[in-house]
């Protein structure tokens, strides 16, 4: 489902040189399976969420990345959306003026319209607005207030996956969405995430700890270091990184 | 006739971004003798000026509109007298030159409200000029101005406090295109008979391309010593992170930048607002928004 090969990217300067951060990730994530990446700070890993959205700045300097074969380098961010690839952002931003609801409802429609599907309409949507708030239990009265403005940072993880649940997108990006959250609030985001597993979708988990993967239980665990994959294996890989951490495991990994 | 050198260059430091004497120069517009700000004058040889007197415990509601002519010059004088209410909302669009200044004075208790919303001219000038000369009144004054290319909108106030215990607050939001100026120059002038004063004045501006200008003056002068006054000034750009944001929700860049402009604009649309008028008002920001830049 997402393939990416020799994928080399790095930030964009003022010049139009880029620093290197990622150099030539390779990684497969079929339909259906959950994949986490850890790795220590300054390895790469959010530039690699950034690298597969499209955020302006990031560029790719070598390889590919496709999802479902499309090509996803050089694809405006709205057009990788709407083709299902979704990010939950490790910080959030605060979006002031715009309330939670009107915000996720442009966003749905606006990819409906792009790929050619009729608008969700209004009580459809509050309907399912209802359902997926109860799950994640946030309070009805939150989806009224202006975007993340205020929230607690549980409260802004706890609205990233109220997000992607509406959305319903094929493939997820989830960047250390354990960190600012307590043992509940994760147990309850771990829970919607869940919900969102399935044959056709695919999952690409980005932690520092093995703590989340208790809850989301990964098919593949990648360690990335240096911008490079330099170990991978089954949900045991995680384990033995809480215990050796990663200078252990990247120190055999270059043996 | 007027003489250009009646008019006041752009070395007057009230008019140093606004260029009075080039956007009046092909009128030749008559003026009023008398030591009247310029534009009443202006407005008063033209027959566009009037007085009105909001009586005690009264309560009036006016909509100015601005923009009808190629020079459109007005000027309005209200005295609001002790306990009276007065609103006033002001519309101004599409002029070559509008100029509007209105002088309030305010007594004991009495309120003042105002709406501004303007899309410029080649030289617009919006101004307001309040006089609190009773204790306790209270000032509400919120903006929003657009300059889209080729665009002037300038809007320059002056609160002069000369009673105590005034409660004042100054909120005004624009937005610039590439060649579009937008000017604010606010003043509070809190004399020594305005102790318990509480007035504060908010200016932000986003700056929505490369080549839009933004000149901003907020001031404050104080010779009051038991206040509370505060001023904020902003002028910047779209956060280009919040963009990315919507974007990877699948909001299309333009619509994107318009959704936080217009959240931006529309804080400045206050609660207050008759719902036809704000029905209006934010049917004109989004129309802006929508516009080809």
């Amino acid at each position: 489902m997402l393939e990416l090969e020799n994928l080399h990217a790095g930030v964009s300067t003022d010049g139009g040189l880029a620093k290197a951060i990622l150099n030539g990730v390779t990684l497969s994530v079929p339909a259906g399976q959950v994949h986490a990446v850890m790795g220590p700070n300054g390895s790469g890993k959010s530039t690699l969420s950034y690298v597969l959205t499209g955020r302006p700045g990031y560029e790719v300097t070598q390889g590919s990345a496709t999802l479902d074969g499309l090509d996803l380098t050089g694809l405006d961010p709205e057009v990788r959306a709407a083709r299902g690839l979704f990010l939950s952002f490790q910080y959030p931003l605060e979006i002031a003026g715009v309330p939670v609801m009107t915000f996720v409802r442009t966003a749905m429609n606006a990819q409906r319209k792009a790929r050619g599907e009729p608008e969700m309409s209004a009580p459809d949507y509050l309907r399912k607005s209802k359902t997926v708030a109860a799950s994640l239990k946030i309070d009805p009265q939150m989806l009224s207030r202006p975007l993340n403005v205020g929230f607690s940072g549980g409260e802004k993880k706890r609205l990233e996956i109220y997000q992607m649940m509406m959305l319903e997108p094929r493939f997820m990006i989830l960047d250390e969405t354990d960190s600012g959250l307590d043992i509940d609030a994760l147990r309850i985001v771990a829970e919607g995430v869940n919900a969102l597993r399935a044959p056709t979708r695919g999952m690409l988990v980005i932690t520092h700890y093995q703590r989340l993967l208790d809850y989301i239980k990964p098919d593949r665990v990648h360690v990335l270091a240096s911008g490079r994959i330099v170990a991978s294996g089954g949900p045991e890989l995680a384990f033995r990184l809480e215990k050796e951490g990663y200078d252990g495991v990247i120190a055999d990994a270059a043996l | 006739m007027t003489s250009i050198d009646e008019l006041p260059s752009r070395r007057v430091e009230g008019w140093r971004w606004t260029d009075l004497r080039s956007a009046l120069a092909g009128h030749n517009p008559p003026m009023a003798e008398g030591d009247r700000h310029v534009i009443a004058r202006l407005a008063q040889a033209a027959g566009r000026m009037s007085t009105r007197v909001v009586a005690s415990g009264e309560s009036s509601v006016e909509i100015e509109r601005l923009g009808g002519a190629a020079l459109d010059v007005q000027a309005l004088e209200f005295d609001v007298r002790e306990g009276a209410d007065l609103t006033l909302i002001v519309l101004q669009a599409g002029a070559e030159t509008a100029l509007s200044h209105r002088k309030i004075r305010l007594g004991e208790r009495s309120v003042f409200r105002q709406f501004v919303l303007m899309d410029g001219g080649s030289l617009a000038r919006i101004e307001t000029d309040v006089e609190i000369a009773g204790a306790g009144a209270t000032v509400e004054m919120s903006a929003v101005y657009l300059a889209a290319a080729g665009k002037h909108a300038d809007l320059t106030s002056r609160v002069d406090l000369r009673a105590e215990g005034a409660i004042v607050r100054q909120l005004v939001r624009g937005a610039a295109r590439k060649g579009g100026r937008g000017v604010f120059q606010g003043k509070f002038h809190v004399g020594r008979e305005a102790q318990k004063t509480d007035a504060r004045m908010k200016h932000n501006a986003l700056l929505l391309e490369e080549g839009a200008e933004v000149f901003a003056k907020p001031e404050l002068e104080i010779y009051a010593d038991d206040v509370q006054c505060a001023h904020g000034n902003t002028a910047g750009q779209l956060d280009e992170a919040a963009i990315f944001y919507l974007r990877s929700r699948g909001i299309p860049d333009a619509q994107a930048r318009a959704m936080i402009t217009r959240a931006f604009l529309f804080e400045a649309i206050p609660d207050w607002l008759d719902a036809a008028v704000r029905t209006e008002a934010e049917g004109r920001i989004d129309a802006w928004l929508e516009a080809a830049p």
